[in-house]
């Protein structure tokens, strides 16, 4: 965990608590939308607005418990959901970083290195902080990436041939992180976990403005954010 | 300073477009309004909804101008203050709906400050005869905030409430005060992101206080706006403080190679948003 992410919640004392005491399963954690034309396969994935059933499935790596987000209900549902999206963020980044040094994005802007590893830190953040609330709550921590939409940006990051195209791929995922907190803040039932989502939200959304900027387009093309690039449990 | 103004143009268009769409989709949400309301009302006293009460009536009490908040604070119920915070427990939903409004109009007058400000800025010669760039971004902004206050306005009319049309009275003075002091783009980019901040982290803020989902679907997307707005703002501040005026423009194209390594992280410069400028949620309350 990042210090920065023990400052946040430092600061943040009954987050925990209320996580654990509120009761989750009053309503069902339900994001829905699709993806950006880059990841459209994922779309048909993800399938169609279903509210999530079920919770998260945990395996046994060595002595680390681990969980592949599925989901599930009420506001660990969505905590477990996200840390999901922040795993596959991170793990974007990081190949990214390494491409970059293996030197297969071509010429990378300082800028274009700076913001990757601004960003994965910032990620990484994150997904202590989900992983502390489930945690706190007796959950598994996550540690694998969303499955569904792994293989997808796994082969979009296999096309990517320079810099823009990493940038482009970078955007995609931080418009579906932004959407999908967007998404479940109003299903979320903590104030600490609106918060939490809701930070995190704008974060990602700075991310998305100066990838636009980069990439020569308009930084800042919506009047509203939007939520239909949240992505949704299977 | 160059700028493929066609480009530009086209993607100004685009945005204009999408921003029909957002607003479709938020127009859509106001009936549901009615419905959540009435559902409220008939619903009976829960802890969590004290409890999100009672961390928030010492604003509440102050505009109904009853005070005390210190009492209030510390939970100390007894006598005439206790009995009329029992009574308003024993209607939580209107209490709620009080809060709510309260939260709206004070988010209508930092939008309606934001468009002011953005306007007043306009009119400087050395914005209006500036950078062409930043010239479209406050243009685009201040239609942007426009938009803003009009979508808090129909919230706080939905909610039964009375719209705030007037600037935020916190905030106003200070930008009276600064507006003359204004000399150079960077003094005009300082005061916009101070304005971009306080809004993002009142909104981030008042996201978590709102009981009415509608309202805070739309307080949570305005959010995600006004915090991009905050991270151009801080990017074309450092390439100005940078001396690298030359590289604000759009599309960037290979010069993006040039900019300096910091514009990849001085637009954000927390992983996770803080709420320290947020403005209190009665501060553009309709007195």
């Amino acid at each position: 965990m990042t210090q920065e992410t023990e400052n946040h919640m430092d600061t943040e004392p009954s987050a925990l608590d209320q996580l654990s005491s509120s009761a989750f399963s009053r309503r069902k954690f339900l994001i829905g939308g699709t993806m950006a034309a880059g990841l459209a396969a994922v779309t048909a994935a993800c399938g169609g607005d279903k509210k999530v059933e079920s919770g998260s499935s945990t395996t046994t790596a060595g002595d680390t418990a681990t969980t592949t987000a599925a989901g599930g209900e009420g506001d660990l549902g969505v905590a477990a959901f996200a840390a999901g999206l922040e795993v596959l963020a991170v793990g974007t980044y990081k190949a990214a970083l390494d491409a970059a040094v293996a030197g297969k994005l071509g010429d990378v802007p300082p800028a274009g290195a700076e913001f990757v590893k601004t960003a994965m830190a910032h990620h990484e953040a994150h997904l202590a902080a989900w992983n502390k609330v489930l945690k706190g709550a007796g959950k598994p921590e996550v540690t694998e990436p969303n499955a569904q939409l792994k293989p997808v940006v796994d082969a979009e990051f296999a096309k990517a041939k320079g810099f823009g195209d990493a940038a482009k791929l970078a955007r995609t995922l931080e418009e579906t992180a932004a959407a999908t907190y967007l998404s479940a803040i109003p299903s979320l039932m903590s104030k600490d976990a609106i918060k939490l989502a809701a930070s995190i939200q704008a974060t990602d959304a700075k991310h998305v403005a100066i990838l636009n900027f980069v990439l020569g387009e308009y930084p800042v093309p919506d009047v509203f954010a939007k939520t239909d690039k949240a992505a949704k449990p299977a | 300073m160059t700028i493929d103004d066609r480009s530009l143009n086209e993607l100004i268009v685009e945005s204009q477009d999408l921003q029909v769409d957002a607003l479709r989709d938020i127009k859509a949400t106001l009936p549901e309004l009615a419905e959540i309301r009435e559902e409220r009302r008939t619903s009976g006293i829960n802890v969590d909804e004290i409890n999100r009460y009672n961390d928030n009536r010492r604003s509440v009490l102050h505009n109904m101008g009853i005070g005390g908040g210190g009492l209030a604070a510390r939970g100390l119920l007894g006598g005439g203050f206790g009995a009329l915070l029992a009574g308003l427990f024993a209607t939580p939903a209107h209490a709620d709906e009080a809060l709510d409004i309260q939260i709206l109009q004070t988010a209508s007058s930092l939008e309606v400050l934001a468009v002011a400000t953005y306007g007043a800025a306009l009119t400087l010669d050395f914005i209006k005869n500036g950078n062409p760039v930043v010239i479209k971004f406050a243009q685009t902004t201040m239609m942007q905030h426009d938009e803003h206050r009009k979508a808090f306005q129909s919230q706080t009319k939905a909610l039964g409430g009375k719209e705030q049309t007037a600037p935020n009275a916190k905030y106003k003075p200070i930008v009276d005060g600064a507006v003359p002091t204004l000399k150079a783009p960077l003094d005009v980019v300082n005061l916009a992101e101070t304005l971009e901040t306080v809004a993002t982290q009142t909104y981030l803020m008042n996201t978590t206080q709102l009981e009415d989902t509608a309202s805070k679907r739309v307080m949570a997307s305005v959010m995600g706006v006004e915090t991009q707005h905050a991270a151009v703002l801080r990017a074309v501040k450092a390439l100005l403080m940078g001396g690298a005026p030359e590289l604000i423009k759009i599309p960037i194209g290979a010069d993006a190679a040039k900019l300096p390594a910091a514009a990849g992280s001085v637009a954000f410069p927390d992983a996770f948003e803080p709420v320290t400028a947020a403005a209190g949620a009665d501060t553009g309350a309709v007195k």
